[in-house]
């Protein structure tokens, strides 16, 4: 382990601030509320949809809306998954990562309209996106099924909303970088090129035939590792030291850690596409570069669990809401990385395919590892800038239970549910109708881990709006920790 | 790790290298792809492709079908997709020449479509779209909604999607010959 250096080269451990609320806290004040508010509104929205999905996959022929073509299945699973992902995950994230970068680089945020300008044309244009899925004028792929139309405001809007990251690396006063801002850096750099390379060859000038699957693919890892998983990770490394006031633990690694992570992320995309009519040579590539990715996973876990395991920093952790959220990230992004080189293995990936597991690997990442890790943010973050405190106690462990337990099962029953499935297709014995059988049991436990994650969504909804709305406080009040 | 444009050039080779390899060389390899007979002189395949289907496939893509059907066929060997009857053969890249967009869909919620217009296939679409459970689907969503009453109410009539919708299912085949994947050997 690298020796601590307070003063100017902090290692394996963010710098400290001090108990008062900064300028440039003032300054993100605007700009961080716009996205943290419109994130947790689209998390609500998608909480909604995720219910009406499950129940219509439990009984696609029945239900009240069955007669209904707005809310047909292809269209609330589609406004679903882009609304958690471009509504919740991109907004929670541009206020995370410009809240992170900021507090790392002694950031000040001039021009924050800017910003604020930003989200405001990405919540307009995710708005208009999500209404034509609801109106049948959707793409066919999976998130980038808004209108083409879409795509290049959604990009400029990004340009303004999240590329602050990158000015203030630029701008920090010193020379020391820590873990975090690198990973900040590569979601807020790469997001952008890989967008505008997806929407330009799948839905403006399409590249040939399966062509556009394969872009499609290298569109989809790196949307989910490299802004999903990144900016995630970027907090990990941040809350931990800072929350337990130690270093990282093998901190000398966090940077092969990062360039592994970056390097092999981008390839793995073809391991969705096993034996899809595409070259054999493609899907070789997305097998190795998926057990590949085992070797970030190991060290991160090396960083994440070495922290958390030296002086009970398990317990200090599970006693902590903002490390009790983040910690249940940290496992499950370990989970979800051996899950990951396992299943990119034709063997096992071959009776898993067409399954609902990708959707449980997803999850496992998007909701278990990315959403844990900013609700676990938020509690560190929204006492500060609001200058209030959390108005009730209950609602946070009403929040915590509901979404750890929601997205237990919800993991549980898509990865065994998808298993189970996967196994039953490869029998050729086994009908249809009795595939749909077995996998309504399945279906139930899912539709229960909704609803249990919409409760919980709610009463963090009503904690965080609470507190927004209590904080008359000045900007220059003082904070708790 | 200091450096802000070494560190952005790194991420960007990162981003590139794979867009580059997997995505341009792919359409290096298989842009120049067309329709192709099987054997010198014999008819190119895959088939043109009607409009009333190309229609269909519009619908097919608003109603958000490929959310639950792919249309791909794996090769013996990787699931048990020819065994059970989706196909007589492998899906090549070929086969999906003509199609924009591509749709190999992602998951199989419902059965795969890839050879669902093939001459073995005899279910009757439209009653199936209507009305799934009496056509043994019950877990197919209903499509009701595509479907009309004749003036004297005594009949149901398919409206242009559903028409439209039906000819482009009953034009996905995948059981002819081509340079890749010849039945006859």
């Amino acid at each position: 382990m690298t020796q601590e250096n307070r003063s100017d080269h902090p290692q394996g451990r963010p710098p400290e601030g001090d108990s008062r609320l900064t300028r440039t806290e003032v300054q993100l004040r605007g700009p961080f509320l716009l996205f943290f508010i419109s994130s947790v509104i689209w998390l609500l929205a998608a909480s909604v949809l995720a219910v009406i999905v499950s129940l219509e996959q439990g009984s696609l022929s029945g239900g009240p809306f069955r007669d209904c073509e707005m809310l047909t299945y292809g269209h609330v699973a589609a406004a679903q998954h882009n609304l958690f992902v471009y509504g919740w995950g991109f907004n929670a994230f541009f206020a995370l990562n410009l809240w992170l970068l900021s507090q790392l680089g002694r950031f000040e945020l001039r021009n924050g309209w800017l910003a604020t300008l930003g989200g405001v044309f990405w919540n307009l244009a995710l708005t208009y996106g999500v209404v034509q899925i609801f109106a049948g004028n959707q793409t066919g792929f999976s998130l980038l099924e808004f209108p083409r139309e879409v795509g290049p405001v959604l990009a400029v809007a990004f340009l303004l909303a999240g590329f602050w990251p990158i000015v203030a690396f630029a701008r920090r006063p010193t020379g020391h970088t820590f873990a975090s801002q690198w990973f900040v850096v590569g979601a807020s750099f790469a997001f952008p090129l890989t967008y505008l390379m997806a929407q330009l060859l799948i839905l403006w000038q399409p590249a040939s035939g399966v062509v556009q699957s394969i872009a499609h693919s290298w569109f989809v890892s790196n949307l989910l590792l490299l802004w999903f998983g990144s900016s995630a990770l970027a907090a990990v490394y941040y809350f931990l030291p800072k929350v337990l006031g130690r270093t990282i633990s093998g901190y000398y690694l966090a940077p092969v850690a990062f360039w592994s992570f970056v390097l092999f992320a981008g390839w793995t995309g073809p391991a969705a596409l096993i034996g899809a009519p595409v070259p054999l040579w493609l899907q070789s590539v997305g097998v190795v570069a998926g057990a590949m990715l085992i070797i970030p996973v190991i060290i991160i876990a090396i960083n994440f669990h070495g922290t958390l395991s030296t002086e009970g920093g398990w317990s200090r952790a599970w006693n902590d809401t903002t490390l009790r959220f983040v910690s249940f990230g940290a496992v499950a992004f370990t989970l979800f990385g051996v899950l990951n080189a396992v299943f990119s293995f034709r063997g096992p990936n071959a009776v898993v395919r067409f399954t609902s597991f990708a959707a449980g690997q997803e999850q496992l990442l998007t909701y278990a590892f990315a959403t844990m890790v900013l609700f676990g943010a938020a509690y560190f973050i929204l006492p500060r800038l609001t200058g209030s405190l959390w108005p009730s106690a209950k609602l946070i462990h009403v929040h915590f239970w509901s979404t750890a337990l929601g997205a237990v099962a919800s993991i549980v029953a898509l990865l065994v549910g998808g298993w189970e499935n996967g196994k039953q297709l490869a029998d050729t014995t086994v009908s249809f109708q009795q595939i749909a059988k077995t996998g309504s049991t399945w279906n139930t436990v899912l539709s229960v881990s909704t609803v249990l994650l919409l409760v919980g969504h709610v009463a963090f909804a009503l904690n965080a709006f609470g507190m927004i709305l209590k904080s008359s406080a000045p900007a220059s009040a003082g904070r708790h920790d | 790790m200091k450096n802000l444009n070494a560190l952005l050039a790194g991420i960007f080779l990162a981003v590139a290298m794979p867009f580059g390899a997997l995505v341009i060389s792919s359409q290096v390899q298989l842009g120049p792809l067309g329709r192709a007979p099987a054997e010198e002189g014999g008819p190119l395949f895959p088939s043109l492709e009607p409009g009333l289907a190309i229609r269909g496939r519009a619908v097919y893509v608003s109603l958000g079908c490929v959310s639950c059907h792919t249309q791909q066929v794996r090769p013996a060997g990787q699931g048990s997709d020819i065994a059970r009857g989706y196909g007589v053969r492998a899906s090549v890249a070929r086969d999906y020449v003509q199609q924009m967009p591509v749709l190999l869909g992602e998951r199989r919620i419902g059965p795969d479509l890839a050879n669902y217009g093939a001459p073995a296939s005899k279910i009757d679409i439209d009653a199936l779209l209507r009305d799934p459970a009496s056509s043994g689907a019950a877990w197919h969503p209903y499509y009701s909604y595509l479907y009309g009453r004749s003036a004297d109410g005594k009949s149901i009539v398919p409206s242009e999607r559903a028409v439209a919708l039906v000819a482009y299912l009953k034009s996905l085949r995948q059981d002819y010959s081509s340079p890749e994947a010849n039945l006859k050997q």
